[in-house]
């Protein structure tokens, strides 16, 4: 409720201040002909004099001189009206107060009056310092301060000076200025902030426009600017842009361009060249094997030359270390030794030793030429062809060689013997005593190896003592690579007996083993015969024919087995050839193999 | 351990800055005499002062001019524009010549006495102001501040005084300068000044003020075309 006759004087002082503004301010000595004689103006120029001028107005038979006159008087002890001390004689209707008359902070107040009528028409107060209007600036004058890099826009330095009438040098007047500039004959003015200085820099006009700069002043802290100075005109002439740099950018472009079709080019017609130094082509494996074309030519000495660097058929093949090596038993341990026999404890006990018994060196390549020599014999894949190798049949292919006490093994194995049969006694077959080489006689349709005992006659003298110190070679049958004991017996009653001591090979003796027969190291059967070993696994084989030392790769059957003949020597031994592909060959010097040969054995 | 020593760092530098802060008003610059510190010259005090009484002047235009636009004097104002402000006892000069013709010992005795005049007036104004709701916070900060000008000022030219005796450009007359004459805002009516009339006398007397201190630099300190 406090605030709303607040607001209503508000508004009512707001209109009247608006009226006060129209009628009291003076601002411009504009003449208003609807009124009577009045002030149109008071304005001094330096704060030292000043100058009042009047309208007659509507009242035209006022407008002879002297009909209307000004008093005025100055609000401080002297309270008189006292007559304009100057009536202009060059300017009409015009007072002018000088120095003498003009003091500042002084309020004044003067009166229009028609002394005839005596009638004051009008009258208005003010004190000097709020009418002054200082002249406008002089010598206005601009200079170029700099031009874009475009060319397009520049700015410029405005200087003046201060108007001669102002006294700024001892400080009377304290003058601010105000410069304005526009586009020629536009309408709008731009207005830069006050400068107190005596310069403004203008920024950002346009080359190729011109401009209109002027000036004005007015004393600081008051609101009464002069009037504008004379304006001055800025033109700056556009400079040509420079056309060197449009081209380069035009070369850099299709240079780039260029280059980049130079280039694809290069690669496309260089692309074998650089295919093959980015992406060298992976040697395919070098596969060493016989030129087919080396056969064809039937060189003999050359293949045989070849065959023996491959070591397909050397006849030490079986009776060499690495026969051995391939085997690792504990046996070596001497300690081991004494306890039971090597065969023992390859066959039985060392099931254990079935790895080792098997675990060839794999890493032996003695006697052969690479470890991708696919014709080599290896006895590793010949004793993984059997099937066998569970149960006893990992101790069964192959027998280290080793010294053996004999005449233990041999009493050991002939009480085995006797008390059972091979196949029941699974620790100690009768025929494990021996060390040896088997050599494959023969396969089985199955794809079994057949091992048998080499034959020791037909073995080089080295080879003999060997054999003598060595035992039987073993030869399995079947799938199970064992016969059975029926088949064992049949075996070895069939077995002719072999002439001459030479044949150290071991049989199993169904027959109870004279220590005669004994040769210590070996089992000998009555028939001295070769019986192949028997094993517990019944599986009825075919009655092998003893075979020699070495066999020769006489035929190859459909399933790709290496089919051995037994050495022309025994020929009537096999009745049971086990397989057909047994042709009765001569036996043919081990390790060659002549063309012709070949192409008998090649199904 | 570096972030709370950068946390201590902080709040001592606070510390130091609002330490300065506090003393910037009052702080000598040269406590230990003109051996070994620069000494403004009266030149520069007289600028110094000048500015001041400029700023001075331009608060007290625009309060003024605050005044007039919402509080638009009536029409007893409009027609008695004489107002006798309460420092209209003291003798002024006039004009430019009147001023240039005083001496400078009397020249400086009327700012003083002006200034002095104006101490307590201003108080006054500001209270009034900052207690009457019409006014808006900004113009009465701006009253205190002018207020505060005001006696700064007044410090600045009883200094500049000082150091105009000191160099024997004032003579030992000037002797009015400790007297503080409390002089009461009073109208001719008797009644106390309102605001207007005050912000109206005060603006005037701050141009008084101004004009008095460059006439004067311009006498004593020898410069061109004074």
């Amino acid at each position: 409720a406090d605030n709303e006759p607040n607001d209503n004087i508000l508004y009512i002082q707001c209109l009247i201040r608006i009226i006060y503004v129209f009628i009291f301010k003076f601002s411009l000595p504009v003449s208003d002909p609807s009124r009577g004689p009045h002030f149109t103006g008071c304005r001094s120029r330096e704060q030292e004099t000043f100058r009042c001028w009047w309208s007659a107005g509507i009242f035209q038979n006022l407008t002879e001189p002297g009909a209307l006159r000004v008093f005025y008087r100055t609000k401080n002890a002297l309270s008189e009206w006292q007559e304009c001390p100057d009536y202009t004689h060059t300017v009409k209707n015009e007072c002018y107060f000088n120095k003498t008359f003009t003091h500042i902070w002084t309020s004044y107040c003067i009166q229009l009056r028609s002394v005839r009528e005596n009638i004051t028409y009008d009258e208005t107060c003010f004190t000097v310092e709020n009418i002054v209007h200082p002249d406008p600036p002089i010598g206005l004058n601009w200079t170029l301060l700099n031009v874009s890099r475009s060319g397009l826009h520049f700015d410029i330095l405005v200087r003046w000076a201060p108007p001669p009438s102002a006294d700024v040098q001892t400080g009377w007047m304290s003058l601010v200025y105000q410069v304005q500039y526009r586009v020629r004959n536009a309408s709008h003015w731009e207005m830069l902030d006050l400068e107190s200085g005596t310069q403004q820099s203008i920024y950002g006009l346009h080359t190729d426009k011109e401009y209109e700069v002027r000036v004005r002043c007015k004393m600081s802290a008051f609101d009464n600017f002069g009037e504008f100075g004379d304006s001055i005109l800025v033109h700056v002439a556009q400079i040509p842009s420079k056309e060197s740099t449009f081209p380069m950018t035009l070369v850099l472009i299709f240079g780039v361009i260029g280059l980049v079709i130079l280039l694809v080019l290069l690669i496309f017609s260089q692309q074998q060249r650089l295919m093959v130094i980015f992406l060298p082509p992976i040697p395919a494996p070098k596969i060493k094997g016989i030129d087919p074309e080396l056969l064809k030519n039937g060189k003999l000495d050359q293949l045989n030359s070849l065959l023996s660097s491959q070591d397909m058929y050397k006849p030490d093949f079986y009776h060499e270390d690495p026969w051995v090596e391939f085997i690792q038993l504990d046996l070596d341990d001497p300690a081991e030794k004494n306890e039971s026999s090597d065969t023992q404890h390859l066959l039985g006990l060392s099931r254990s030793g079935s790895s080792h018994v098997l675990n060839f060196k794999s890493d032996d390549d003695s006697g052969r030429a690479s470890c991708y020599d696919p014709e080599i014999p290896n006895p590793e894949d010949l004793a993984s062809l059997l099937p066998g190798h569970s149960g006893r049949g990992d101790n069964l292919p192959l027998v280290s060689r080793s010294s053996l006490s004999i005449p233990d093994l041999g009493v050991q194995q002939t009480s085995e013997v006797e008390e059972t049969p091979i196949q029941t006694q699974p620790a100690v077959p009768s025929w494990v005593n021996m060390d040896f080489y088997a050599q494959v006689s023969d396969f089985t349709p199955a794809g079994g190896v057949v091992l048998s005992p080499g034959q020791l006659n037909s073995s080089p003298e080295k080879k003999k003592e060997e054999e003598n110190e060595k035992k039987i070679q073993f030869q399995l049958v079947s799938d199970g690579a064992y016969t059975s004991e029926n088949t064992a017996r049949q075996l070895s009653a069939e077995v002719p007996p072999s002439p001459g001591p030479e044949q150290e090979y071991q049989t199993f003796p169904t027959q109870a083993v004279e220590g005669n027969l004994w040769n210590g190291e070996y089992l000998v059967s009555t028939s001295d015969s070769q019986i192949p070993y028997l094993l517990p696994e019944a599986t009825p084989a075919p009655i092998l024919p003893p075979v020699s030392d070495y066999t020769v790769v006489q035929e190859v059957d459909a399933q790709h087995s290496l089919l051995l003949n037994p050495p022309s020597s025994q020929p009537a031994i096999c009745p049971h050839s086990p397989n057909k592909h047994l042709p009765a060959m001569p036996t043919m010097p081990m390790g060659y193999l002549t063309p012709d040969l070949l192409g008998n054995l090649t199904p | 351990m570096s972030r709370s020593l950068k946390q201590v760092a902080v709040l001592l530098v606070a510390l130091l800055c609002l330490d300065l802060h506090s003393r910037v008003g009052s702080a000598p610059i040269c406590a230990h005499g003109p051996s070994g510190c620069h000494v403004p010259s009266l030149a520069d005090l007289f600028d110094r002062v000048i500015q001041h009484s400029a700023r001075m002047h331009s608060l007290s235009n625009d309060l003024h001019s605050e005044f007039e636009q919402y509080f638009l004097p009536s029409k007893n104002h409009i027609g008695k524009i004489y107002r006798k402000c309460h420092t209209s006892s003291i003798l002024t000069p006039n004009g430019k010549e009147n001023a240039q013709k005083l001496a400078r010992e009397e020249l400086t005795e009327v700012i003083l006495k002006l200034l002095m005049a104006w101490r307590d007036p201003l108080f006054q104004l500001h209270q009034s102001m900052a207690h009457q709701q019409d006014f808006n916070s900004f113009s009465s900060n701006k009253a205190l501040e002018m207020g505060d000008m005001a006696h700064e000022l007044r410090k600045g030219v009883e200094k500049v005084a000082e150091r105009m005796r000191v160099l024997g450009m004032l003579g030992n007359s000037v002797t009015g300068l400790s007297v503080a004459e409390a002089m009461l805002p009073i109208s001719d009516s008797g009644e106390a000044m309102s605001n207007y009339e005050l912000l109206y006398c005060f603006r005037r007397d701050s141009n008084k003020v101004q004009n008095y201190l460059k006439i004067l630099k311009c006498r004593i300190v020898p410069e061109h075309d004074c």
